[in-house]
C-alpha cells in the first residue's frame, strides 16, 4: 500500500480491473445474498397482503417469571398484533385470583413489532430495484446505498432491542387499559413491550396516597420496568406502585429476526469495507 | 455561527455532492429547492425561459433531506419546511435562504402537506406530516410544535403517502392516505379542525383495504371530482372516489418501479418511475369509444341511469399519449415531481432529481398528442442542470484556497486537497493534498491571492512552505498546541491513506518521527482531553478506517496501543482518566473498553448496558472538576461534543459539512481568544471533495482595530472608544441572549432581578433590556480573571495581519464596478484590492444553520445579466437603498472629511474602522430579534412624544438607555439627532424584508461614495496642506473621540438631570445608579488596561477619577 502512488501502470490496470469486478460482479452478490436474508426476516414478521395464507397466523405464548407464580398469562400474537390476551392475577393482599382478559372486537398492535417490520420492507425495497441490470458506477453509489439500508436495519434492531421508555400516566393513558373486558381495575396497569426477542407483561398494582401523607411526592419519570414505590399523579389523585409483577416469554421467531439483522448489517458493513478498500484509486476514474 | 459572523465560501473546481432526494418547485416558478442525502438543500433559480442555475446552497441538516413541503400560502411569505432522517425540521425563507425555524422531532417524516383554512383556523396553517410512524402527525407550521394527531381506529400503521382533496362539490377538505399495508383511510379536514384544536381524538371517516404494497402517491382528480390515483411500486391503479370501486390496474412492465403520478387534466394522467421515464395517458372511456352509436343514446342513457337510482359506473382504459426519458447513463433513483399551474405565465413542469445532483425539467404541453400513427411521441428534455455545471461555466469566478500552489508545483494539475487545519494563533493553514505533500501557508495571504485581483503579486511570495514525507494521500492533520499549550508549538501530526502518521515540526520543516500502524487510512486524529494524562503527557489517537484504534505518545515517539477489534467504524472515543481506560463506541452500538496501560481489551459490550457505560462516561467527565479557567478546556468540551454529534448521526471519519462547520464553529466562539478572521475546511460525506469557509467576526474585528490605530495618537482617549464600543457590542449581543434565556428562564432570572434592590424600580415594566445591565455585570464578574488573559492576547494578534484582514473583508463586500472612479479612489485610498470576480457570501441565521451562494450566484437575477462590469453586486436593490441612504445621510458628513493624497496607514485605517463600524450597527439593527425591534420601533413612535414632553411611561427609559447602547455601538461623531432618519431607515429595510447582505452592502456603498466624494473635492494637485486644513483635521478628529466619552457621561447626566424625561425622580435615579454601578464594575477591566498599555497616563487617571466620583452617588 505504501507505494501504491508509485504503482506501475500494469499494477493499475489490475486494480482498476478487480475494482470493475467488484462493482459490476461482488456488489451484486452480496446485495442478492442480502435480500434473501432480509426477505426470510421479513418472512418471520409475516407481512399482511404478501402472504398467500390469508390472516397471519396465530400464536400462543405463555409468559411466566421463574421467580413469582403470581402472574401468569397467555398472549395470542397475530404478526404485529395481540388478538387474544388471558392473565390471571394472584392478589397478594386476598390471594384472590384475577382474570383479565382482552376484548373480543379489539386487536393491540405492538408498535415495535410492526415499526421493526416496516423497517424491514424499506431496506428490502431499496435494495430491490438495484438488479443484475443496474450497473454501479462509483463507489460512492454503493456506500451511500450501503449506509441508507444499514440505517434502516439498525434502527429496526432497535425498535425491539430498546423498548420505549414510558411514564405511569403514559402507561394509564395508553389505549393497552382499554383492551380489556371486563374493564382493568383502576388499581392495576398493564404494559405489553418486546425486549430483545422476548414478549414481556408488567403489571403494576397501585395504591392511592393519602392526600395529608407525610411521604414526599415524587413523580417517577419514565423508564421501561417501574419499581415498586414509583410515584404519579393520575386524575386528581396521586398513586404509588404497590407491586410490580413482570412475566416475559422467548418469541423464537423474533430471535431468528434479531440474528438475520445482526448478519445483514455484518454483510453491508463487509462490502462497504472492500469498496473502501479502493477508495484512494475511484477518484481517478469516472466509473 | 453566529450571526455577527460574515462568511465567504471559496469554492475549489468541484461542486460538492449534492445527491438529490426530495424537489420541489415553488409556486412562484422561480425557485427549485432540492435537498441532498448530504443533509444540504440547494436553491436553484429558474428562469422564465426555463433556464436552472444553482444559487445557493443551505446547511443546517446533519443526514440526509427525507422531504420538502411549501410551508405558508407562498404568495404570501415564500417558506419551504424541510425534513431530515433524523427529525429535524427547518423552515426556510427560500428567497433569501435564512432559516426561519427549527425543531427536532423523534419522528421521521417522509411526505409533509401543508393545510391552511383561512377561515376557520387562526395561526399559519398545518403541516401534516406522515413518516416512519403511526398515522398522521399534525404539525404547527409557524413553531413546528405537534398539535395533535389523525388517529386510525382500524390497523393503524404507518403511512406512506397523502393528499389533501379539497372538492367544490361536497365543500369539504379531506385527507385521503395510503398506509404501507395498502389501506386507504380518510380523515374530515375543514370538519374538525376545532376538534383538533381542542385536542380531541380525531379518527378516520373511512378506509377500504387496497390490495398493493408499496403505495408512492395518491391524487385525486380535481377536474372530474370523481377519480382517485393511487400509485404502488408494481402498478398504478384508478378508483372511482365516490364508492372507492376499482376502475383500472396498469401494472408496471419490464421490472420498472412506479415512483409517482400526477392527474394533468379530466382523465388524463401522468405517471413517473423509479429510473426517470414518465408516462402520460388519456383514460379513454369505453361508452365513448362505442361511436357515434352510442352517442345518439347517450342522453337516453344518462337519464336512464339516474332514474334506476344507480350511480353511473364509469368504465375507463388507459392510453399512452406521450412518454419522456432520460440519457442512458442513470444513477437511481429519481425523484421527480410535476408543476402544474393553469395561469398562464407558468409552464406544466416535469421535474426530477438524480441522485448524482442532476436535475431534469420537461415542458410539458398544455394538450399532449400522440403521433399521428397512434404511437406515443416522446416530449424532450428542456432543460438538465448540475451543480458542477454552475462551477464549470464560473470556474474564472470561484477559486479555491490553494489553487495558486499548482502553478508552482507542476502543470499536470491542481493538487486536490484532502484535508486542512486552520491554526488561528500563527494565521497558518495547513493543507494535506492528494499526492502526499502538505503545505503550510499564510492563510489570508491565500485567500487574498484566490479572491483579489493583483492577487498574482502575492503567489510569488515565498510566504509557504512545503512538505514532503508522505507517499500517499493525507486524510487527517492536527495541531496539538491548538488545543493544548502545554505542547510544543512546532509540533503537527499528519495521517495518510497508507496508515503512516508523521509527526512535524512545522518551524524547520523536518519529520521528528514517522509512525508506522500498520492499519487503514488514517480517518481522524483526535487529542486525549486536558484531564486525561499518561506519565503527565497527554496521547494522540488516531482512528483508522479498518475500525481499528490506535494511541500514539508522542514524547516518548511510540506507539501505546493498538486496538482492532472492532467489526464496526468507530464513531465514539472517550477516556476514563481514573482507571486508565479508552472507551470505544462503534456504529453498531457496541463498546470497547480498552485498558491503555497493558493493551488488553477489558471489556465488550452491547445494547442496553454499551449505552449505560458511555453515558455514564458522559457523566464523568462533568464531574471532574474544571481545571481552573483555561482555553484550552473549553475547546476541548467542545471537542468532544463535535465528535459527539458528528459520530451520532454517520460513520465516523467523513463529517458532514454541516455539523463540522458547527461545531467548529463553536470552537472558534468560545476562545476567549478573539480571533477575527478563521478559515474552516469542510469536508462532504461520500467524496473528497472539500471547500474552505472564511469566517470574519465583524465585531472582534472593530474591537482589535479600534484601539491600536487610535492608541498611537491620543491613549486615553481610544480607552473611552474601545470600552465604550467594547460594552455596546456585548450588550447588544447578549440581548439575544438574553431574550433566549428570558424564554426557558424568565422566570428564575426574573427572580434573581428581583433580589437586587438597585434595580427595584425598573423591574415592572417586564422588558429585556433591563436584564443586559445585570447580565453585563454578573458576565464581567465571572470572566474577571479571564479578561486579563484575553486584552493581552488580542495585543499580541498583529496588528497589520488585523487591518490586512478588514481590508479584505471590505474588498469581498463592496459591489466593485458600481462607478470606475469609485473603485480606483477605493484602489488607491483605502489600499484595498479589487475583486476577481462575485464572491460567494454566507449568511448566518443561527448558531448551525446557514446558506453559502454558489459560483454564478449573480447570474441568477436576470436584469443583471447585461451589466458585465459590475462585479459582485448583491441585487439591483442594493443601489437603491444605497441612494436612499445617502439621501438620509447628514450633509456635514462628506464635507470636511477630507482624506490627504499621501495619507498615512493611520487614516486609512481609521477610515476602515469607521466603515466597519458602520456595517457592524447595520448587521446588529437588521438581525435584531423581533421583540427587540417591536420595543425600538416603538421607541421611535413615541420618539417625537417624547420630545414633546408627553410623558413616555417606563418602557421609554428602558428603550433610550438602549439606544443609548446602540449609538454607542456607532461610535460616531453626529450622535445627535442627525443619526436618527438612518437608524430609522435602517430599521425601515428590516421591516421590508430586506436582506442582511443587500443592506450591509448598500451602507458599504453609501459610505464609501460619501466618503470618497469628498476626496473627489479636493483636486489632486493640492498636495501642500495648509495648516489650517490639518487643523481642522485633527479638530475632526478629536470631537470624534471625545463624542465617544461625552456619551458615556451623557448617559449618567441624561439619566440624571435630563429635564426632557419626566419620569419619576425614584426611576431616574435607580437607572443612574445602575449604570454607575456598571461603571464601577468596569472598573477592573480598565485598570487591566492601564497596566498593560499606558502606565502613568496622567488622562487616564483623571478620567478614572470622574467614574469614581459618579460612583460616589
Amino acid at each position: 500500500m505504501a507505494t501504491a502512488m508509485a504503482a506501475t501502470a500494469a499494477e493499475r490496470t489490475v486494480l482498476e480491473e478487480e475494482f470493475r469486478w467488484l462493482l459490476h460482479a461482488e456488489v451484486h452478490a452480496v446485495l442478492r445474498q442480502l435480500q434473501d436474508i432480509l426477505k426470510e426476516a421479513s418472512l418471520r414478521f409475516t407481512l399482511p397482503g404478501s402472504g398467500t395464507e390469508g390472516p397471519a397466523k396465530q400464536e400462543n405464548f405463555i409468559l411466566g417469571s421463574c421467580s413469582t407464580d403470581q402472574v401468569k398469562g397467555v398472549l395470542t400474537l397475530q404478526g404485529d398484533a395481540l388478538s387474544q390476551a388471558d392473565v390471571n392475577l394472584k392478589m397478594p393482599r386476598n390471594n384472590q385470583l384475577l382474570h383479565l382478559a382482552f376484548r373480543e372486537d379489539k386487536q393491540w398492535k405492538l408498535q415495535q413489532i410492526q415499526d421493526a417490520r416496516n423497517h424491514v420492507s424499506q431496506a428490502i425495497y431499496l435494495l430491490a430495484n438495484r438488479d443484475e441490470n443496474y450497473q454501479f458506477k462509483t463507489g460512492a453509489e454503493v456506500l451511500k446505498l450501503m449506509d441508507a439500508v444499514m440505517l434502516q436495519l439498525t434502527r429496526a434492531r432497535n425498535r425491539l432491542t430498546t423498548p420505549a421508555t414510558l411514564t405511569l400516566p403514559e402507561i394509564a393513558a395508553s389505549g393497552l387499559t382499554r383492551m380489556f373486558a371486563p374493564s382493568l381495575p383502576s388499581d392495576l396497569l398493564v404494559n405489553v413491550y418486546i425486549n430483545l426477542n422476548k414478549l414481556c407483561l408488567t403489571v403494576y398494582q397501585l395504591h392511592a396516597l393519602q392526600p395529608n401523607s407525610t411521604k414526599n411526592f415524587r413523580p417517577a419519570g419514565g423508564s421501561v420496568l417501574h419499581s415498586p414505590g414509583a410515584m404519579f399523579e393520575w386524575g386528581a389523585q396521586r398513586l404509588e406502585v404497590s407491586h410490580v409483577h413482570k412475566v416475559e416469554c422467548v418469541v423464537p421467531w423474533l430471535n431468528d429476526a434479531l440474528v438475520y439483522f445482526t448478519v445483514s448489517l455484518q454483510l453491508c458493513q463487509q462490502l462497504k469495507d472492500k469498496i473502501s478498500v479502493f477508495s484512494s484509486y475511484w477518484s481517478y476514474r469516472p466509473f | 455561527m453566529k450571526t455577527s459572523l460574515q462568511v465567504v465560501a471559496l469554492w475549489g473546481k468541484n461542486a460538492p455532492p449534492h445527491s438529490i432526494t426530495a424537489i420541489m418547485i415553488t409556486d412562484d416558478q422561480q425557485t427549485i429547492v432540492t435537498g441532498s442525502q448530504e443533509g444540504q438543500l440547494c436553491l436553484w433559480s429558474l428562469s422564465p425561459e426555463l433556464k436552472i442555475s444553482a444559487k445557493e446552497l443551505l446547511f443546517g441538516h446533519s443526514t440526509s433531506v427525507t422531504c420538502l413541503a411549501r410551508a405558508r400560502d407562498f404568495s404570501k411569505q415564500p417558506y419551504v419546511v424541510s425534513a431530515a432522517e433524523n427529525g429535524e425540521m427547518c423552515v426556510w425563507n427560500v428567497t433569501n435562504g435564512q432559516c426561519v425555524e427549527k425543531a427536532t422531532l423523534p419522528y421521521t417524516h417522509t411526505a409533509i402537506c401543508y393545510y391552511h383554512c383561512s377561515f376557520r383556523m387562526t395561526g399559519e396553517g398545518w403541516l401534516l406530516c406522515c413518516g416512519e410512524y403511526q398515522d398522521i402527525l399534525i404539525i404547527d407550521a409557524k413553531t413546528l410544535a405537534i398539535i395533535n394527531t389523525f388517529t386510525s381506529s382500524q390497523s393503524p400503521d404507518w403511512i406512506n403517502c397523502m393528499c389533501i382533496v379539497h372538492s367544490m362539490r361536497i365543500q369539504e377538505d379531506s385527507l385521503l392516505v395510503v398506509s404501507v399495508t395498502g389501506e386507504l383511510k380518510v380523515w374530515d379536514l375543514s370538519s374538525s379542525i376545532n376538534s383538533i384544536q381542542e385536542k380531541q381524538v380525531v379518527y378516520e371517516k373511512e378506509s377500504k383495504f387496497l390490495d398493493s404494497l408499496n403505495c408512492q402517491t395518491i391524487r385525486f382528480c380535481t377536474y372530474t371530482e370523481r377519480l382517485l390515483l393511487v400509485v404502488f411500486s408494481k402498478c398504478w391503479k384508478v378508483y372511482d372516489y365516490c364508492d372507492f370501486s376499482l376502475l383500472w390496474t396498469e401494472v408496471s412492465r419490464n421490472g420498472q418501479f412506479f415512483a409517482g403520478g400526477e392527474v394533468l387534466a379530466a382523465h388524463r394522467i401522468l405517471i413517473w418511475t423509479e429510473d426517470g421515464h414518465s408516462y402520460i395517458y388519456q383514460l379513454l372511456n369505453r361508452w365513448a369509444q362505442m361511436g357515434a352509436a352510442y352517442k345518439t343514446f347517450s342522453g337516453l342513457s344518462k337519464s336512464i341511469y339516474p332514474a334506476d337510482g344507480r350511480v353511473l359506473k364509469e368504465t375507463i382504459y388507459p392510453h399512452l399519449l406521450c412518454s419522456t426519458s432520460v440519457e442512458e447513463n442513470k444513477s437511481l433513483p429519481f425523484v421527480m415531481g410535476y408543476m402544474n399551474e393553469r395561469k398562464e405565465p407558468f409552464y406544466k413542469v416535469l421535474f426530477s432529481g438524480e441522485v448524482s445532483g442532476r436535475i431534469t425539467l420537461w415542458h410539458i404541453p398544455d394538450v399532449p398528442i400522440s403521433k399521428f400513427d397512434g404511437s406515443p411521441r416522446e416530449i424532450p428534455i428542456t432543460t438538465t442542470w448540475t451543480l458542477q455545471d454552475n462551477f464549470d461555466k464560473h470556474q474564472t469566478v470561484s477559486q479555491s484556497i490553494i489553487d495558486h500552489f499548482s502553478g508552482l508545483e507542476d502543470e499536470a494539475g491542481t493538487a486536490v486537497v484532502t484535508s486542512s487545519e486552520y491554526v488561528p494563533s500563527l494565521d497558518k493553514l495547513i493543507c494535506g493534498c492528494e499526492d502526499g505533500t502538505i503545505f503550510i501557508t499564510q492563510a489570508l495571504n491565500a485567500a487574498k491571492a484566490g479572491l483579489l485581483e493583483g492577487g498574482s503579486l502575492l503567489k510569488d511570495s515565498p510566504s509557504h512552505k512545503v512538505l514532503k514525507g508522505h507517499h500517499q494521500s493525507v486524510t487527517s492533520l492536527l495541531y496539538p498546541h491548538g488545543l493544548s499549550s502545554k505542547l510544543d508549538q512546532s509540533w503537527m501530526v499528519s495521517g495518510d491513506q497508507g496508515s503512516c502518521v508523521i509527526l512535524w515540526d512545522i518551524f524547520t520543516e523536518d519529520i521528528l518521527h514517522k509512525f508506522f500502524l500498520e492499519a487503514g487510512p488514517v480517518t481522524s486524529l483526535l487529542m486525549s482531553p486536558e484531564n486525561f494524562r499518561l506519565r503527565d503527557d497527554q496521547i494522540i489517537c488516531c482512528v483508522c478506517s479498518d475500525h481499528s484504534v490506535s494511541l500514539l505518545h508522542l514524547e516518548g515517539r511510540r506507539c501505546l496501543l493498538r486496538a482492532r477489534k472492532h467489526l464496526f467504524p468507530v464513531r465514539m472515543i472517550k477516556w476514563h482518566p481514573v482507571e486508565n481506560f479508552l472507551i470505544v463506541g462503534c456504529a453498531d452500538d457496541s463498546v470497547y473498553i480498552w485498558e491503555i496501560e497493558t493493551g488488553t481489551l477489558e471489556r465488550h459490550e452491547t445494547g442496553e448496558r454499551a449505552r449505560i457505560i458511555l453515558n455514564s462516561c458522559d457523566d464523568l467527565q462533568l464531574l471532574k472538576p474544571e481545571p481552573a479557567l483555561s482555553v484550552t478546556s473549553e475547546t476541548h468540551k467542545h471537542k468532544s461534543i463535535e465528535q459527539r454529534s458528528s459520530s451520532s448521526h454517520q460513520l465516523g471519519p467523513i463529517p458532514c459539512p454541516g455539523l463540522q462547520v458547527e461545531s467548529s464553529c463553536k470552537v472558534a466562539d468560545t476562545k476567549s481568544f478573539p480571533t477575527p478572521f478563521n478559515v474552516l475546511p469542510v469536508k462532504t460525506k461520500w467524496s473528497n471533495v472539500g471547500f474552505h469557509i472564511l469566517l470574519f467576526d465583524l465585531e472582534n474585528l472593530v474591537k482589535l482595530l479600534l484601539p491600536t490605530p487610535l492608541s498611537a495618537a491620543d491613549s486615553s482617549n481610544s480607552f473611552y472608544g474601545s470600552e465604550i464600543l467594547r460594552r455596546a457590542k456585548s450588550t447588544v449581543e447578549k440581548t439575544t441572549l438574553t431574550i433566549k434565556r428570558n424564554k426557558t428562564a424568565s422566570g428564575s432570572l426574573s427572580a434573581e432581578a428581583q433580589a437586587k434592590p438597585l434595580n427595584d424600580g425598573l423591574i415592572q415594566g417586564n422588558n429585556a433590556i433591563k436584564f443586559i445591565e445585570e447580565n453585563d455585570i454578573k458576565k464581567q464578574k465571572k470572566t474577571k480573571s479571564s479578561k486579563k488573559k484575553h486584552t493581552k492576547a488580542s495585543r499580541k494578534v498583529d496588528a497589520n495581519l488585523t487591518i490586512d484582514t478588514a481590508k479584505l473583508f471590505l474588498s469581498c463586500l463592496l459591489p466593485w464596478g458600481v462607478d470606475k472612479e469609485l473603485d480606483n479612489l477605493c484602489i488607491n485610498h483605502l489600499n484595498i484590492l479589487k475583486l476577481q470576480g462575485p464572491v460567494s457570501l454566507g449568511l448566518a441565521s443561527n448558531e448551525d444553520h446557514f446558506s453559502l451562494m454558489l459560483p454564478g450566484w449573480d447570474l441568477c437575477n436576470t436584469e443583471m445579466k447585461k451589466e458585465y462590469s459590475r462585479v459582485n453586486l448583491f441585487s439591483r436593490k442594493v443601489l437603491d437603498l444605497s441612494n436612499k441612504y445617502t439621501a438620509t445621510l447628514p450633509n456635514h458628513v462628506g464635507t470636511p472629511r477630507r482624506l490627504e493624497n499621501n495619507c498615512d496607514s493611520f487614516e486609512e485605517s481609521n477610515t476602515i474602522v469607521y466603515l466597519l463600524s458602520r456595517l457592524f450597527l447595520v448587521n446588529k439593527l437588521v438581525n435584531m430579534p423581533s421583540e427587540l425591534a417591536c420595543d425600538f420601533d416603538r421607541f421611535f413612535k413615541t420618539e417625537s412624544m417624547h420630545n414633546k414632553m408627553k410623558s413616555p411611561g417606563n418602557d421609554i427609559l428602558h428603550i433610550s438607555s438602549f439606544y443609548g447602547y446602540l449609538r454607542n455601538g456607532k461610535n460616531e461623531s453626529h450622535m445627535t439627532d442627525a443619526d436618527l432618519p438612518l437608524l430609522k431607515l435602517i430599521s425601515c429595510w428590516r421591516d421590508q424584508s430586506v436582506q442582511v447582505t443587500e443592506a450591509i452592502q448598500a451602507v458599504l456603498l453609501a459610505e464609501v461614495q460619501q466618503h470618497m466624494k469628498s476626496l473627489r473635492k479636493t483636486p489632486i494637485d493640492s498636495q501642500p496642506v495648509s495648516t489650517a486644513e490639518n487643523g481642522n483635521y485633527e479638530m475632526m478628529q478629536i470631537p470624534k473621540k471625545k463624542e465617544w466619552t461625552e456619551e458615556l457621561e451623557l448617559q449618567c447626566i441624561r439619566n440624571t438631570s435630563a429635564p426632557q424625561t419626566p419620569v419619576s425622580p425614584v426611576k431616574h435615579d435607580s437607572n443612574s445608579n445602575s449604570a454607575n454601578f456598571q461603571d464601577a464594575e468596569d472598573m477592573p477591566d480598565r485598570c487591566v488596561l492601564e497596566e498593560s498599555e499606558s502606565p502613568g497616563d496622567p488622562r487616564h487617571h483623571s478620567w478614572m477619577a470622574k467614574v469614581c466620583s459618579c460612583k460616589v452617588c
